[in-house]
Order: C-alpha cells, then structure tokens, then sequence
C-alpha cells in the first residue's frame, strides 16, 4: 500500500496495513541531510531534495513542501529578515491598521517573492514522490495571516475595537491562503495544511473562533476540496481541546492536536466525529528525550486510537530542526512495527 | 472595598481602557492617594486575571485588553515613568538571542508591573551578556527569559553559570513560553519554568521577601 492510499484510507476510517506516520520536519530535513537552514529556505530545488533525501532515510508517509512561515508575508511586502542557521522572521510587517483592507492586491504566487519557489518544491516532490509519499503544502490560516501581516499586538487590539475592519483584513488574509494554497495544489501538492496556531483558544475567545475565523476556514476548505484536494488539514498548536470537535463541520478531514491535548479526553470530546486526527507527540522530546522514550510515546497513543481508526502518528508541532535523528526514527520505527488490533492492555 | 474600586477592578479585567480611565480620574478627584488605586485596584485586577488564567479560560486577546487598561491607568497615576509607589523588586525580562516572538515577554511585563515589579526590557533577540549586564546595573532580583523556538536552550542554560561569574548567583533565573515551557527546571538550568506569565509572578512573590527585594 502506498503512503496516499495508507492516508485516504485513514482519513476514511478504513482499515490499512498499519498507522500512518508523518514527522512535521521542515528544515530538519536540510540538517539531516548535510545541508543549511539557510540553503533550505534560499531555494525551492534544495528543499525538495532534502525532504526527499529526508524521507528515504527515515521511511515516513509524507513530504513537506514548505520552506518556512514568512513567504507569505514577504510576498505582500514585509520585510524579511534572513538570520544564519535559523528561519527567517518578518521584521517589519506588510500592513498597518489604518490601511484600506478592501483595496488590497492579492499576492501572485507565481512572480510574488520566494512562492513560486514553495510552487516549484511541490511539483519537484510530486515528481519524485508520485502517490508513493503524500505532498503536503501549506498556507497560514486568516488569524495566522493577520497577526503577521499587522503584528500581533495592533491586530488583536483591532480585533477588539473594530471588528468590522478586523473582518476585512480576515477577508483579505484568507484570500491571500486561498491564492496560494490552489497554486500549491496546481503544482502538485495533494493537500493543503492550513496552518493556524493563531485561532487558538489560548489566543482568541471562542467567540471570536466560532463567528470570525470559522467562516474563512471553511471558505478555504470549500475552494480546496473543489480544486481537487485530497483531503483538508487544520494544524492549530496549543490546547485546542474545544475547538477540535467543530473541525469536521468547517470542512477538515484531518486534525492536529499538540501534546497538551489529552488523547483520552479528546476522544470522549470527539464522541462519534469522524475527524482523523495527527498528533501528539511533544516536538520537544525529539530535542530532548531519548529514542526510547518517544517509542513508549509512540505506542501509548497508538494503543488509544487502535479501536478507533482515523489517526496519523505524529507531533504536536513542527519537529524542531536540531532534533536528534534518533528520536524521529524512533517514532517511525513504532508506526511501521505496528499491527492494526495488537493494543496493549 | 468602596464600590468606586470595585468598577475599576472589573473594568480592568474586562480590558475596559476608557471606563478605567473614567474610574481613576473619579477616584483620584475624590481624593483617593494613587498608591491605593495601585493596591486596591490593579493589583485585585491582576488576581482576578490569575484565577480567570486557568487552562480553559486563558486567551492572549483578554489578557492584552486586560493589560492595556491597567498600563493606561498606570500611566495616568504616574506619568512619565515616574517611579511606582513600593516597588517589590527589579526583575530583567527577554528573549535570547535567535529568537524574535516577544509577545509572551511584552505580557509578563504587563503582568510583572501590575504586580509593583519594576521591570528592566533588555528586548528581543539580545545576548546572554547584554542580559546580566542589565541584572548587574539594576540590582536584579531575578531574570526572566521567554523563548517560543527551542534554538534558544543553550543559551537558557547558559544564563544561570553567567550570572555566577558575574557574582549574581543570588540572581533567580525564571523561563516561560511555548518551547520553553515545554521543559523541566533541571533541563533548563533554571530555579522557575512557569506555564504562565501568573505562574511566573507568583514564584517571585513566594520568594523570601530578603531575596525579592535584594538591590
């Protein structure tokens, strides 16, 4: 069976051969692979091969094309700061708060900053991965966007003195997600990740999530789903314990959930949801920990949802690029070992 | 409590600014000394956000709204960066060199002020000698480092040796946010590893008030 089969059939909560395992490694891949933090986010070409590379080496399911969390940003007009041996940070955002959201230009991912080289890593790791490994693209949510777009200060305050405006930047934000997550499907991605650590409940009240965000995302998925995307995946960090039951109803097939959600309590939440679900090992531990303790990690989520089906072992978040290489094996190695139905009392 | 601070105690944790405002210039017309708006009013605030900061209840925009009413009235008591009446001590707040997410220190801030700390901004993306440097100029009682990529670690624990050859062993070394949090004291070579900005005030309140107070 092949990785995007394996997926399919897991988001279908149809049997497979064994759990999907998918480490969140971005520039790790670069590191692993004898190459630069730096490299890896100067060049489309490079970090493709290294997430190739990357994934031959440790046999998970799928390739990220994904160079780091500023294209966005940079493509609408921020200024990018490039720092050595880490990823690059926004150093002076593209909007103030007293500009006119509804006149915006959209980003072309094709000619607007470094995109088209995240349009040229998908195609390059299409080619070379086929169906054999899942091709992830990703775009930051609204909330995400807004927050970086404006710096998170002005863009909370403006969410809560003047939710109109605040709305049309959230309009415009999802539009920017919109334009760049159908270019990285065009490009041979078979999903988008919607990546949207800012909606999480320890940022925003619920309220805010339900009436505000929710919409968008939905609005994203919709235009995905119709672009051919194979499935949908909302990536929220942090204790998302509330909001993971609402995913399904605004579109996501696949759900992260980040170490500090409780695996049994989520599944009590879920109730009979058929929201796949990707997570949780801590990202630190891959830092940190030994290869052992992420096994026991490993198998101990994967004895929770054996019955259930609809899982991807994974981490919470992104696997930090100065992981040991050990820790991220170890992970593999348990989902790979693993038999459907051979839970541990 | 007069009924006047009892308004302002909740116009503040609901991140009301102008009604703060309104409250203070009411109380301070009446003759209310500033020093008691401060422990009567913001620092009741300031407890009543730690108990909303439990794990279901916490959110960022809250606590900001929160924050900005309480540096707004801080402001109008004492304007200029005038001095805060009975300081509880001098604590050094950062993020290390790397990293450039400095929200979770501009909140600890808020939190540490509202608290009568007196708090020292090294920034974001400084030097682990920039850092003792300023703990050494200002007599600090503790330092206070918040990182939200894991890169940074080295440098966590490498604060604590620093401090020593600087003679500032007495110096408390507290790290909080989302990577560092992450951590256990022992791995961070740090006395506090707090979940919350809170969390982080109420260590350096459970200090010995000889060590609080040191400088």
């Amino acid at each position: 069976m092949d990785s995007v089969a394996r997926i399919r059939r897991t988001m279908a909560f149809q049997a497979c051969d064994r759990p999907p395992v998918i480490a969140q490694v971005f520039a790790h891949a670069a590191l692993a692979c004898g190459r630069s933090v730096d490299a890896y986010v100067a060049s489309g070409v490079v970090a493709a091969a290294c997430q190739i590379e990357a994934r031959a080496r440790y046999g998970y399911d799928a390739v990220f094309a994904v160079l780091d969390l500023t294209l966005e940003a940079e493509a609408a007009g921020g200024e990018v700061q490039s720092r050595r041996g880490v990823y690059p940070a926004v150093a002076r955002p593209p909007l103030a708060p007293d500009d006119d959201f509804r006149r915006l230009t959209i980003p072309d991912p094709r000619t607007a900053g470094r995109l088209p080289m995240a349009l040229e890593m998908a195609t390059c790791l299409r080619d070379a991965c086929g169906d054999e490994a899942l091709v992830v693209g990703l775009v930051q949510g609204p909330m995400t966007l807004a927050v970086q777009f404006l710096g998170i200060e002005k863009a909370l305050f403006l969410a809560a003195d003047d939710p109109d405006r605040f709305l049309q930047l959230l309009d415009y934000t999802a539009a920017v997600g919109k334009a760049f997550g159908l270019a990285q499907l065009a490009a041979g991605a078979h999903l988008v990740l919607v990546f949207e650590p800012a909606a999480c409940p320890e940022v925003v009240p619920p309220g805010l999530f339900r009436e505000m965000i929710g919409p968008r995302l939905k609005w994203l998925f919709g235009a995905f789903t119709k672009a051919g995307a194979i499935g949908n995946w909302l990536h929220i960090a942090g204790k998302t314990g509330a909001v993971l039951p609402h995913y399904v109803a605004l579109g996501a097939d696949i759900g992260n959930f980040d170490y500090c959600v409780d695996p049994e309590a989520l599944l009590e939440a879920l109730g009979d949801s058929r929201l796949c679900l990707d997570g949780n090992i801590k990202s630190l531990s891959f830092v940190t920990d030994s290869a052992a303790d992420v096994e026991r990690e490993a198998r101990q989520l994967l004895n929770v949802f054996d019955r259930r089906g609809g899982f991807i072992l994974s981490s919470g978040c992104e696997i930090p690029p100065e992981s040991q290489e050990a820790t991220i094996a170890a992970m593999v190695r348990t989902a790979l070992a693993w038999k459907s139905g051979q839970s541990e009392v | 409590m007069p009924p006047e601070l009892e308004s302002l105690v909740q116009a503040l944790t609901e991140g009301e600014r102008e009604q703060s405002l309104r409250i203070v210039a009411d109380l301070v017309s009446g003759g209310m000394p500033s020093v008691d708006i401060i422990t009567g009013g913001i620092e009741k605030a300031m407890a009543a956000l730690d108990k909303k900061c439990t794990a279901e209840q916490f959110n960022l925009l809250e606590i900001m709204l929160a924050g900005r009413a309480v540096m707004a009235v801080i402001r109008r008591l004492f304007p200029d960066d005038a001095a805060l009446p009975a300081v509880r001590g001098n604590v050094v707040v950062a993020v290390l060199e790397g990293d450039i997410h400095d929200i979770g220190k501009a909140i600890l801030k808020i939190v540490l002020t509202g608290n009568r700390f007196h708090v020292i901004d090294c920034g974001k993306d400084v030097s682990v000698a920039a850092v003792i440097s300023a703990a050494a100029q200002c007599g600090a009682a503790a330092v206070c480092v918040s990182g939200l990529i894991s890169s940074v670690i080295p440098q966590v624990r490498a604060l604590k040796p620093a401090l020593a050859r600087a003679g500032l062993a007495h110096v408390r070394v507290l790290a909080g946010g989302a990577a560092l949090k992450q951590c256990t004291v022992a791995a961070l070579n740090v006395d506090h590893v707090g979940q919350t900005a809170f969390d982080a005030v109420a260590y350096l309140e459970s200090m010995t008030p000889a060590v609080v107070c040191h400088g």
